[in-house]
């Protein structure tokens, strides 16, 4: 199924202009009062950002859907529409007035964004905005109807109808949002409103207007089978993101599966356990000696019930709140003995690291991560993955590819990027050969980045 | 009497080839060195024929046939049926499988003696005494399939240049013999043995596209020759063995060539290397005090050659490690740090291989299951101490096993929460499972990459 999915709305999501242009075809639709409001609300979005491909630094755009949610301009969309390598983010009223914001915070796990308009511009021009209101997404029921606002395919003004097809659909993707994780912690509405690329970041709405998701994904090629983020999970997002600009959460290592229908091969009392499909390796949960195939059968006494695949997001959601560095004391059958284990949390840390561009050598890189370093069995997080590199510049010249993880350049080990920055800026001042260590599938060459 | 006819007649003589033979002459003598070689390989559930080409190489009837014929995975117990057939005629002899010799990649078979009579060895033919000019011209022989009979064909071509890749390799224009047939001057001396085909870049154009890079291979024809000075010296090395042994063993796994720029900024200009890394704990080069990122410059004394393209000086290095016997010992000048220093490795004995391994098929699971080897411990990132568990070698296509998620290459760790210690426990495990007909299921937990799973077989 997931090979079958297309990033859906992400790369570069149609038009969306605000849909809140007083619309008199709409007022025949017999819209309450909120549901205008809620028009007022929503806004379009334009991004200019920076893209590590290939070996350069290039400028891309890409256009998505928001909606205010504040007074003070605070704006939710979707981090596939505006992440931290956007440069330049301008936002278009429901009033067709344009506005400068700010991303304030991103998080990839729950695909949200949340930007600030420029106030000063907005008061200075003297422009007016609505904020929408949140509905209950836990009250959702399936078969309830929704509309979803956006601009698909560039069709501004768009709405769309249906109902809510599932409140509890999961959704893990390990690269679905710009080449990060994504979906872990929280389940998904899914709905028969047509979502189509561009409605992205837009806000699925009850009849009365208030938001009860924020669109974000969608089967290309299907009939009707929208994905959005509860109200509830966005809520509270945006609420960390304003107040610390980016989230926190504690990790384990706790790779989860399915216990369906294998309840009976271990022994378990009806309706228990989480089974344990993988440990990461060199993880908290690795180091507290859980193995695969363990039973998890409480969480810091909590009983778990990890059956079916929608059960399994809230239980990582519940291991992802714990402050980082929380000792957490696991219940678990292994056979026919019962262990008791106890860890310390880490602090969770994408696959994907910060990217740079080495324009004079043609090389784009990506840090590795410790997650990343786990992932492909490294000794440790030492080294950048080269992301990309220009034909004709050095280091398409010397050799290196897309893969290859540089760990040494000159004398200096690049244990971080900020490393490979100090080389690159010696070298722009008084080019000279490098030598370059790099990897790849563990196997060491070297290289020689020439001027 | 017309006094330039003495002279025309010794003109004759002299452009006239060796023994005074025609090429077509030639050609049908020749033609009792070659043959097409005819096996099945077994598997689980069905059997796949191969049709080769052979050379004759003495009068006890030893064959050899190109090393790729055979995947090297492939257990020389599921080697079948060998036929021998001549050029021209459906009449098969029964052969049996000798084993690959490792240096050359050649596998060699022997057939029986009644049709020993009726060939002629590669040997027999003069060889050239030194690499072809370029321009020279070669020709050689092709065999067409079973169904036309094995007729044979001839083929011509010139020399468009010599490499050593790091065997001396002679390209020719266009083809000039099927791979693993000997190829010849118009003298009729022995120039050396066609190899499998080189890959030709062509662009694919379409309708729609433009040009794709494509690359295509011949199968039938070669134009790349192996030259006489890399195969005669080598064709005694008949394997003791079926699998190849005695194996000798060094022990790091990556060995990736100095490039010539690196080479310049080491001070080492005209220099080649190679650099060692993934070197295993408790192999005979971790024994003998190699590290990573140690750059081998020279092997007993003799410095690495300089081979186009780059690459190749690791095959050469690999090579010449296999010319040496289990508890031979090299000598290695290796770059460390800056500081040349000598190192001398004792070679061990290659540890199991996939093609030697223990495995057996369980017919109501749809799976195979062989030891866990060595290579299996590097290629999992495990340390070969921790050899546990088995491997699923083969997945019944649409079986229990495979419908389940099961993989080929999937490390079996542990069968219903017992962890799996050795082979023969996972044997009686799976043969318990295999018997017991109230069984409804059996649970794996698996190993891939990085990551594990819980993987529950429905069975039949």
């Amino acid at each position: 199924m997931r090979d079958s999915l297309p990033p859906s709305i992400i790369r570069r999501p149609a038009l969306l202009v605000a849909a809140a242009l007083c619309l008199p075809a709409i007022a025949t639709a017999a819209m309450s009062r909120g549901f205008d409001r809620l028009l007022e609300a929503v806004v379009r979005i334009d991004v200019r950002e920076i893209e590590f491909a290939d070996g350069a630094r290039r400028f891309t755009g890409g256009i998505g859907s928001g909606v205010i949610i504040s007074n003070d301009g605070v704006i939710l969309t979707n981090a596939h529409v505006a992440s931290p390598q956007a440069v330049e983010i301008s936002v278009t009223l429901a009033s067709l007035e344009r506005v400068g914001a700010k991303l304030v915070g991103w998080d990839h796990w729950t695909d949200l964004a949340v930007l600030r308009l420029d106030l000063d511009e907005v008061k200075r021009r003297k422009l007016s905005f609505t904020a929408a209101e949140f509905g209950d997404s836990d009250a959702l029921f399936p078969g309830e109807t929704v509309f979803a606002v956006g601009t698909p395919f560039g069709l501004t003004r768009t709405l769309t109808r249906g109902i809510i097809s599932n409140n509890r659909r999961p959704f893990e993707d390990t690269h679905g949002v710009r080449g990060y994780e994504t979906g872990l912690f929280n389940n998904w509405l899914q709905t028969d409103a047509a979502i189509n690329p561009g409605n992205s970041g837009g806000p699925l709405v009850t009849e009365d207007g208030r938001v009860v998701g924020i669109n974000s994904r969608a089967y290309i090629g299907a009939e009707n089978l929208g994905f959005a983020i509860p109200s509830n999970v966005a809520r509270r997002v945006s609420g960390e993101l304003v107040r610390h600009g980016a989230i926190t959460r504690s990790y384990i290592g706790l790779v989860p599966g399915v216990l369906q229908d294998l309840e009976k091969f271990y022994a378990l009392a009806v309706n228990t356990g989480l089974l344990v499909n993988g440990v990461d390796p060199g993880s908290p949960a690795a180091r507290a000696g859980l193995r695969p195939g363990d039973v998890v059968l409480t969480l810091n006494g909590q009983k778990l019930d990890g059956r079916f695949p929608e059960q399994l997001p809230p239980i990582q959601q519940s291991i992802a709140i714990l402050p980082v560095g929380a000792t957490v004391q696991l219940s678990v059958k292994r056979g026919s003995q019962t262990l008791a284990l106890t860890l310390q949390t880490e602090k969770l840390v994408s696959r994907v690291g910060e990217e740079w561009a080495f324009e004079k050598w043609g090389l784009s890189v990506r840090k590795v991560t410790r997650t990343y370093a786990r992932e492909h069995q490294l000794a440790d997080d030492t080294g950048v993955l080269v992301l990309g590199v220009q034909p004709g510049y050095p280091a398409a010249e010397a050799g290196l590819e897309h893969g290859d993880i540089i760990t040494k350049v000159g004398n200096e080990q690049v244990t971080e990027l900020d490393r490979l920055k100090q080389v690159y800026r010696a070298y722009e001042a008084s080019p000279a050969p490098q030598l370059v260590e790099a990897q790849r599938d563990r196997r060491i060459s070297l290289y020689v980045l020439k001027p | 009497m017309n006094p330039f006819r003495p002279w025309l007649v010794l003109l004759l003589l002299a452009t006239v080839p060796l023994r005074g033979a025609t090429l077509p002459e030639l050609f049908q003598e020749r033609l009792k060195s070659v043959v097409e070689v005819e096996f099945f390989i077994q598997s689980e559930i069905d059997r796949q024929p191969v049709m080769v080409l052979g050379t004759v190489i003495d009068d006890q009837g030893t064959i050899i046939l190109p090393g790729p014929s055979i995947q090297p995975t492939v257990a020389p117990g599921q080697l079948k049926e060998f036929k021998v057939y001549r050029a021209g005629n459906t009449e098969p002899t029964r052969a049996e499988y000798l084993g690959q010799d490792a240096f050359t990649g050649w596998h060699f078979i022997r057939v029986e003696p009644k049709l020993r009579g009726e060939l002629v060895p590669i040997t027999r033919w003069p060889a050239m005494k030194s690499a072809p000019a370029l321009s020279e011209e070669l020709w050689g022989i092709g065999l067409r399939g079973k169904d036309e009979d094995f007729l044979p064909y001839f083929l011509l071509s010139r020399v468009a240049t010599v490499m050593k890749l790091p065997q001396e390799t002679a390209i020719c224009g266009s083809d000039v013999a099927g791979p693993g047939l000997p190829v010849f001057n118009t003298a009729g001396e022995f120039a050396g043995l066609a190899l499998p085909s080189f890959g030709q870049n062509y662009l694919l154009f379409s309708r729609n596209q433009h040009g794709n890079p494509i690359m295509l291979v011949n199968v039938e024809e070669s134009s790349a020759v192996q030259l006489a000075a890399e195969v005669l010296p080598y064709l005694h090395r008949v394997p003791e063995t079926a699998t190849g042994r005695p194996l000798p063993w060094f022990g790091a796994y990556g060995l990736q060539p100095m490039d010539p720029d690196v080479a310049k900024l080491l001070k080492l200009e005209n220099q080649s290397g190679v650099v060692l890394s993934d070197i295993a704990a408790g192999t005979p080069a971790e024994q003998a005090g190699l590290r990573d990122r140690d750059i081998v410059l020279a092997i007993d004394g003799a410095p690495l050659p300089r081979l186009k393209p780059d690459r190749v000086v690791a095959g050469y290095f690999g090579q010449q490690l296999l010319l040496h016997r289990p508890g031979e010992t090299i000598h290695l000048t290796v770059l460390r740090g800056g500081e040349r220093r000598e190192v001398k490795v004792t070679l061990g004995s290659e540890p199991k291989l996939v093609r030697e391994a223990d495995r057996h098929y369980f017919d109501r699971l749809g799976v195979t299951v062989r030891e866990f080897l060595y290579a299996d411990a590097i290629s999992m990132r495990v340390a070969p101490s921790e050899q546990k568990g088995v491997v699923a070698h083969f997945l019944k296509p649409g079986g229990p096993a495979a419908t389940a998620g099961l993989r080929p290459e999937d490390w079996i760790r542990e069968i219903d929460g017992t962890e799996i210690t050795g082979y023969q426990q996972a044997l009686d495990l799976l043969h318990a499972v295999e018997v017991d007909k109230e069984r409804s299921e059996v649970v794996f937990l698996v190993g891939r990459g990085a990551e594990t799973a819980v993987i529950r077989v429905k069975l039949i």
